[in-house]
Parts: structure tokens; C-alpha cells; sequence
């Protein structure tokens, strides 16, 4: 993959959420990085590892999660190109869960000393970093909302539209249907239901015809039921600069 | 480790887990089950599309092993005090 498309996807997301200047672009274009390919559901980084460097996926799909001492393991949320899931690792320097890829991936690793140094010479990406971090805790607090309060249809319409948004800013949205990469096991780990649940609810959406999920794509059969039943208001996602 | 099939019940509406999971013992699957039967339940419940669900256990394609069943009863009760809305 040549190093423009490694930064591609996150170029075009600071565009379009955040006023960023041209000059500031090229020193992220600029940022040395080192890619590594990831096979499906392989560990990146692990809860109780000190992490050197911030992961910047390239291509692929990846997703934070804890497991408890029981063995049960909670999918925290889900990671698509151009975004730096352990951005925080820049600060907070014991990972404090996982990160790991749900597809093959292609990564690209910054040095946490590169970051920092980008920081002091150019505030402005340090703050546009900061408030990428911060947009991350109010996806955090949306998926606390949806485990907590919705019935589980809800909760996986609401994570699918979700990821049918962010996937749209990065351009790889096309036609009706999208990528999900999550298999039985994994969605119901991300709402935090069993796996046979998970099953009964993605049958369930499909014999109402609001939604099917097969072989790790969407396709939305009727739109007006799955944003209702979802109940998704995007603001949290902050995808322009004036909000 | 054995294979467990978890077939789940909604009154008259069944659904055949085809899948099936990988568990150490029955003991570990009969957890899941009731985390499953409950974890379902607690949604048709409140939706008040079944008040009776039952998760069937079997190992591979033998007949199940357990039977899982939760049942939901609600009585009105005569003599209690309900204040009208205003």
C-alpha cells in the first residue's frame, strides 16, 4: 500500500469533521509510519501492555474490548480506517483493555515520540487529537446508553447505523448495503447478549424486514423502520467542525 | 470439548440453533442457557410478545439434555390501591 493511502481515510475525516489547514495535512502526511499487516482477530496491543507507539488502521476492521475474570469478553466499540484507537496510549501508558483486529488489517504504527513532537510544533493537531479523543468518549457514553436502556433490536440497529455514518465520512459507503465484519459470537459481545440471542435477534430483524446481516455485510430493507427502531441521533458523532 | 445446541422456544415460535457452541461441561452450558433464556425473556416480556420461554439443551443431534423455562406471571390483585391518573 503506498504511504498515501496509509493516511488517505484519516486525511479525509480531519477534513471533513475539523477545520484543518493544508500545512497542517502535510505534516501528517509527513509523519513517518510503519506498516504491519494483521491477520482476522489477532491481538494489536493488550490490556496490561505499555504501548510505544499509536495505531493507525489503514485498511481493515478492528475493535476494543475487556474480558472479564469469568472469561466473558465486552466489545467497547468498533474501529474502521482512519482511526487511532489508542490514540489515549499517548498519555495513558498501560493499556487498560484490548485492541484487536476483527479482519485482516493493514496498520500503521506511529512513534508516541513522533506524536509528541508533532504536538509542540503544531497545537493545532495536537487539539485536533484531543478532540478526536474526546468524540471517542461520546461514542463510549452512546454504546453505555444502548447496552443499558435499549431492548437488543434496538441496541444492533443502533450500533449498524452507527458504523453505516462513520464509514460514509471515510467515503466507503456504497450502494445499500455495508461492511459489519462481526460474526454471531462477536455481536452478541458487543451487546452484551449471548450468542444464541444474537442470532434470535438477527433473524428476528430480518423476518420484519427492517434489516439483514449475513456473511458480515448490512443491507437495510426498510429504512424508515430501521431508523426508528434504532433511535439514533448522530450529534454525538461530531462530524463537522461547527458541532 | 462437546458441542452444545441451544434451541430456544417463544410460545409457539421456535428457533433451531444450527450452530451449536463449544462448552467443557453441561454445567457451563446450562449457564449460558439461562443467560440466553433470560437475556430473551426480559425483551419479549416487556414487549409483551410471550410471556413463556424455553431453551432446549442437547448435545449434537441427540435429544435435549435440559430444559430450561421461564414463565412470566403478573396477577392483578383485587384489593390493591392503584391511584387513578389525574
Amino acid at each position: 500500500m503506498p504511504s498515501d493511502a496509509i493516511r488517505a481515510a484519516l486525511v479525509r475525516r480531519l477534513r471533513i469533521s475539523s477545520a484543518i489547514t493544508d500545512e497542517d495535512i502535510a505534516e501528517i502526511e509527513a509523519l513517518p509510519i510503519s506498516v504491519r499487516q494483521f491477520p482476522a482477530e489477532t491481538a494489536v496491543v493488550r490490556d496490561g501492555e505499555r504501548a510505544t507507539d499509536c495505531c493507525l488502521i489503514a485498511d481493515g476492521f478492528c475493535a476494543r474490548s475487556k474480558t472479564i475474570a469469568s472469561g466473558k469478553r465486552q466489545i467497547l466499540s468498533l474501529h474502521i480506517p482512519g482511526e487511532i484507537p489508542d490514540l489515549m496510549s499517548l498519555f495513558l501508558h498501560m493499556m487498560d483493555h484490548d485492541l484487536s483486529t476483527l479482519t485482516p488489517a493493514t496498520l500503521g504504527f506511529i512513534s508516541h515520540e513522533t506524536l509528541q513532537k508533532l504536538h509542540r510544533r503544531r497545537p493545532f493537531v495536537a487539539e485536533l487529537f484531543w478532540r478526536d479523543t474526546l468524540i471517542d468518549s461520546a461514542m463510549f457514553r452512546e454504546w453505555i446508553v444502548n447496552v443499558g436502556q435499549r431492548p437488543a433490536p434496538a441496541r444492533l440497529a443502533h450500533v449498524m447505523i452507527e458504523l453505516r455514518e462513520r464509514l460514509r465520512i471515510i467515503g466507503q459507503l456504497e450502494g445499500s448495503s455495508f461492511e459489519m465484519p462481526l460474526t454471531q459470537e462477536q455481536v452478541g459481545e458487543a451487546l452484551g447478549i449471548t450468542s444464541v440471542h444474537a442470532n434470535r435477534v438477527i433473524k428476528q430483524l430480518r423476518e420484519e424486514g427492517i434489516v439483514e446481516l449475513h456473511r458480515g455485510r448490512v443491507t437495510v430493507l426498510d429504512e424508515r423502520k430501521f431508523l426508528e427502531l434504532a433511535d439514533f441521533d448522530g450529534r454525538y458523532l461530531h462530524q463537522s467542525p461547527t458541532l | 470439548m462437546p458441542r452444545f445446541h441451544f434451541d430456544v422456544h417463544e410460545n409457539g415460535q421456535f428457533f433451531r440453533d444450527e450452530d451449536g457452541q463449544d462448552f467443557v461441561n453441561v454445567d457451563v452450558a446450562r449457564k449460558e442457557a439461562v443467560l440466553t433464556g433470560t437475556s430473551i425473556a426480559r425483551d419479549a416480556f416487556v414487549a409483551g410478545s410471550a410471556d413463556h420461554v424455553v431453551v432446549d439443551v442437547r448435545k449434537d443431534e441427540h435429544a435435549p439434555c435440559l430444559k430450561v423455562s421461564i414463565t412470566l406471571d403478573v396477577e392483578e390483585q383485587a384489593d390493591g390501591y392503584v391511584a387513578k391518573a389525574e
